[in-house]
Order: structure tokens, then sequence, then C-alpha cells
């Protein structure tokens, strides 16, 4: 320790021992009576503030009963003779740190909740909904490769048919219209044998025939069915009605097409009523001729006249047999759906394995809920942090400078 | 010359349970806090201001301050005394930096340790001196004499308001000291 701070502490002890109103030797009397005067210079309260103040305190700083003109409690302090000095204002910065953070907080779950715009956990009822919402844009998309402006209708048409299971029918009186459709189901891999059983029933229900058809049935997932069907034109909208309902089974899209031949029928015609009529003339022709190089090039000519009229009934016939019956394309495809979540309303009652499953499922809810607040609140709190400590810093240096300034 | 109390007097005091729960604890420790510092705190107050009016108003408000955050004082942080003049001591600056007035310091003092009548011409001359050179300090210097004059702050609670460490506060009460001494010494009256 050195001289200087032996004179320190010896100083600083006279001054103590002088306030104490211990005496001290008298080469310190100068020290003494110095600390005695400036003592003395201590400002004493007025008995009336006093007693104001001791009044305030025993009411713990509530505002008088016969006061109402002073402001309520934390929000102001009565004074002497300034009553709007030292306010204590609330602080109402202080909320922002709580509101950022509910606001953080209502972020995440609004991000967690909105379905589609997390990573798809969404379950497995809401998968459901969505493909059957879905399914008739597929249906208009699908339709757009149609050439046929009949065919552009009755696919756009088709969204609204494949709910209720109806085929549109376009095909005006007189006219040649070629019909047919395109549905695709989708179902459990355990369940597709079953589909496509009544698949069979269905078309022989509408006198159809299932010209020919792929069945792939696997216990694990996987499998399908594939078919091609034709139906009396008449009994199109009721079979597809019935293969729309399948049970167990549910429409992922739908197809319906439809082409008019009213001109292809009409000219398949006229050429058949031209080469009869060729034949008749050839026929006559062929009675009269003596010549036998004439008979001979006349046999010819019936025979080919004979060949066109053929092929031209053929080509009629197929026109005919198109119009007259329809033609599906039925193919079944094996999903496996997600897991639902279990809820009292899906049946199966309580298990313990479910209801751990659950408590898995809130945990993991409530961990991403957590992770993405603290994401939001984190950078938020060291942000308000830092500005209280810098609010803090420069408000207590603003203070010393006061006394720099005096 | 008399010797003024080392603590406040004069303190209503109201009845308490004691052993109370832990709110009427925190209410106890406050109320003999108050009564021991009422006085004290006026007294700083005063000096750093140099206004009676103000000094109520912001004793006042510091009392109030450490009411509303009395469940926040960390014991290991100091004692509560130090506390409340740390609470004190802000309110003061605050009302300092408000104001910008503190010219006001010497001119209102005339009432504030006024020596009596009865005092000798010598006994009013020495007071007059150390009041003059007391005037002359700077602020921080005068704010030292306060806290361990006119607050009756130990040492330590000193260096802890000031948030400086116990030797430090020593020394700059020594330093005060010593520069008021020469002052008086060097007086003319």
């Amino acid at each position: 320790m050195s001289p200087h701070d032996d004179l320190t502490d010896y100083a600083l002890a006279v001054i103590d021992r002088t306030l104490a109103g211990d005496p001290v030797s008298a080469q310190d009397a100068e020290l003494a009576e110095l600390t005695l005067l400036l003592a003395d210079e201590r400002p004493r309260p007025a008995d009336a503030f006093a007693a104001a103040l001791d009044a305030r305190v025993a009411r713990r700083f509530a505002r008088a009963p016969d006061s109402p003109g002073q402001p309520p409690e934390g929000e102001a302090a009565p004074r002497g003779s300034q009553g709007k000095r030292g306010r204590l204002r609330p602080r109402r910065w202080l909320y922002a740190p709580g509101l950022a953070g509910a606001i953080g907080v209502g972020v995440a779950v609004a991000i967690i909740a909105i379905p589609g715009s997390g990573n798809g956990s969404s379950s497995g009822t809401s998968s459901d909904a969505a493909v059957a919402l879905k399914a008739p844009a597929s249906i208009a998309a699908s339709s757009s490769t149609s050439s046929s402006a009949a065919t552009s209708r009755s696919s756009a048409a088709s969204g609204a048919a494949a709910a209720g299971g109806e085929s549109p029918q376009f095909a005006a009186p007189n006219r040649q219209v070629i019909q047919g459709a395109q549905l695709t189901l989708s179902t459990r891999p355990s369940r597709v044998n079953d589909v496509a059983r009544q698949v069979f029933s269905v078309i022989s229900a509408q006198n159809g025939v299932v010209e020919s058809s792929n069945v792939t049935a696997t216990s694990g997932s996987g499998g399908g069915a594939e078919f091609s069907l034709t139906v009396p034109n008449q009994n199109l909208g009721p079979a597809m009605a019935a293969l729309s309902r399948l049970r167990g089974a549910q429409v992922i899209s739908r197809n319906d097409v439809s082409r008019d031949v009213t001109g292809q029928a009409g000219g398949a015609g006229q050429q058949l009523a031209d080469a009869r009529a060729l034949r008749t003339a050839l026929l006559r022709k062929l009675a009269l001729a003596t010549a036998a190089a004439s008979i001979d090039s006349l046999h010819l000519q019936i025979r080919d006249a004979n060949a066109s009229i053929a092929s031209d009934l053929a080509t009629l016939r197929g026109i005919q047999r198109q119009v007259a019956n329809s033609h599906i394309e039925l193919t079944i495809n094996s999903v496996t759906p997600p897991a639902r979540p279990h809820s009292p309303s899906s049946g199966g009652g309580f298990t313990l394995g479910r209801a751990v499953h659950d408590a898995k499922r809130v945990l993991v809810v409530a961990a991403g809920v957590g992770l993405i607040a603290l994401a939001v609140l984190v950078p938020v709190g060291l942000l308000v942090a830092l500005g209280l400590w810098l609010a803090h810093t420069l408000r207590d240096r603003r203070r010393e400078r006061v006394l720099d300034t005096v | 010359m008399d010797r003024r109390p080392a603590r406040s007097e004069g303190v209503i005091e109201s009845v308490t349970i004691p052993g109370g729960s832990g709110a009427q604890a925190a209410w106890d420790r406050f109320e003999a806090l108050y009564r021991s510092s009422r006085d004290d705190v006026f007294g700083y107050v005063a000096t750093m201001l140099g206004d009676h009016a103000a000094a109520e108003d912001v004793t006042a408000m510091a009392f109030e301050r450490a009411y509303r955050r009395r469940r926040t004082f960390d014991r290991r942080r100091g004692a509560e005394r130090a506390w409340l003049f740390g609470i004190a001591r802000n309110a003061a600056l605050d009302e300092l930096r408000r104001r910008r007035r503190t010219v006001a310091l010497t001119a209102e003092r005339p009432d504030i340790g006024a020596p009596a009548v009865e005092d000798g011409a010598e006994l009013a001359l020495r007071r007059t001196v150390v009041r003059d050179a007391m005037r002359a300090l700077p602020a921080r210097e005068r704010e030292i004499v306060a806290l361990k004059f006119h607050a009756g702050l130990t040492n330590l609670e000193l260096a802890r308001v000031l948030g400086v460490s116990e030797s430090a506060a020593g020394t700059l009460l020594y330093r005060t000291m010593e520069k008021l001494r020469k002052a008086c010494d060097e007086s003319p009256r």
C-alpha cells in the first residue's frame, strides 16, 4: 500500500469517526470540523412535504380518495410545487417484444395451419377431397386434345357430369354420331378385384360387351386394371353413371368423346348407291352384249363393281355399328391411401397405439410451432435486447454528461 | 455544533404484521427502507438540484419508483440503500437534464443550512466559506459530498451508487475533501 493510500484511508477513517460522533485527535481537528460543517449543510425536508410523503407511502402510492384531480396510480406522482415533473409514464414500448412475439407465433401457426403451404402433411381425408375436386380440371385438360367442337363441348360438360355420373348426349336427330368415353378410377390395391367384378356386372346389365380386360391384383402396392368396353349407344349414359359409382372406387378423371360421322356415312352410302347403279347398268349391257370380247369385259367390270359394293357396304355397316355402340376405355389404378389421422368419428375406438400415435403427432406439431416461433422470436428478441441495451447505455451516458455540464 | 441524526427521523410508522406473505414482506422491507432513508434521499437530491420544490418532487418520484420496482431488487447486487440511491440519482439526473438550470443551485440555496442567529460570527463565517467552497466544486465532486455527508452513505454504498470500486470511491472522496480544505484555506474571508 502506497503512502498516498495510507493517507487516504486515514482521512476517510477520520471522516467516518467524526460522522459517527467519535473523538478524533487534535491534528485531525481541521478535517473533522470540515466534515461537520459539510454535514450541517444537509438540506432537510419541510414538515409538510414529509407528512404528505408519509401519507402517500402509507397508502402505498395509491391515489388519494379526496384528490380527484390527481392522475391514477402509476401514471404520475404527486408533486410539491411542480406536479408535472417526473411523470411516471407507462412504458408502452415495453409491450413491443410481447406484441412481436404474438405476431410471430400467429404467423407460425398460420403457416402450419394453411393446407398445402406446408410439407403436405394434410390428412388423408383432405387429400381425397382434393382429388375429387381436381377431377373436373383434369378432365378439362385432357379434353383439349379433342379435334371436334362437339368433343370440346362434351369435355367441358363432363366435369359436371362426373359428379352425377350422367353421360352427355350430343347426337342431334338425323345425325350420325360416334360416342365414346375414357374413365379412370382409383381404388385400394386390395379392392382391385372387387371393382373389376363390378365392372363386368355393370356392362352385362347395360347389354354391353367387355372386348378386352387386363386385371392385375397384388397383395401390396401396385396393381390395377384396364378394360375396353362396348355398350349400346343409348346405354352409354347409364353405364358411365354406374361405372362412376362403383363401390370402393373413386373417379380420377373422365373424358367423354363424340364424333359426328353423318357426312362420312352419307358418303359411304352414296358410293354404295353409285356402285349398285353401275352394276345394274353393267348387267343390262351384259344382257344385250353378243361379242365374246365385250362379254368378258363386262364380266370384269361387274366383278369390280361387286367388290366396290362389298367394300362400301362394309364401310357403311362399320360406321353404323360404331354409331350404334359406344366404346369405353376404363382404367383402374390402385392407390395406397395415406395414413389417416385417427378421430373418434373414424371408428375403431380408442387404443393405446392410437393414443401414442396421436400424442406423437401433437408433439411433432407443437415442436414445429415452437421451432418456427423461435425462428421468429430469437432474432426479434435479440434486436429488442440490443435496442434496450443501446437505449439504456445512451440514457446513462446522457445522465452522466449532465454532471459535466453543470 | 449539533450533530445530525444518522438516519431519517420523524417518519410516520404504520403497523404491519411481520412474517406475512411475500408481498407483505416486500412491503415491510420497503417501508423500513423508506423510514430510514426519506430525509437522506431528500438531502442528497436537494444538494444535487439546489431547489427544494424540485427536490421534493424528485424524492417522491424516487420512492414511488422504488416501490414499483421493489420486487426487482437483487440483494446480490448491493444493499437496498445503494439501490434506492441509484434510483434517486437517476431521477435527479433526469431532472437536471430536463431543466438544464443548474445555476439555480446557488441562487436558491440561502435557505438550505443557513447559519442560526445564535451561532457565533466565526462559525457563521466558516459555514459561509465551506458553502462557497462547495458551490465552487464541479458537479461530480459535489455529488460525492452530497452522497457522503447529506445522504449518509458508507464508502461502499457510495461506490455502488457511482458504479466504481470502493477504493476508487474513497479516493474520489479524499480528493474532494482535499480540494475543499484547500479552497477554505485560500478563502479571503
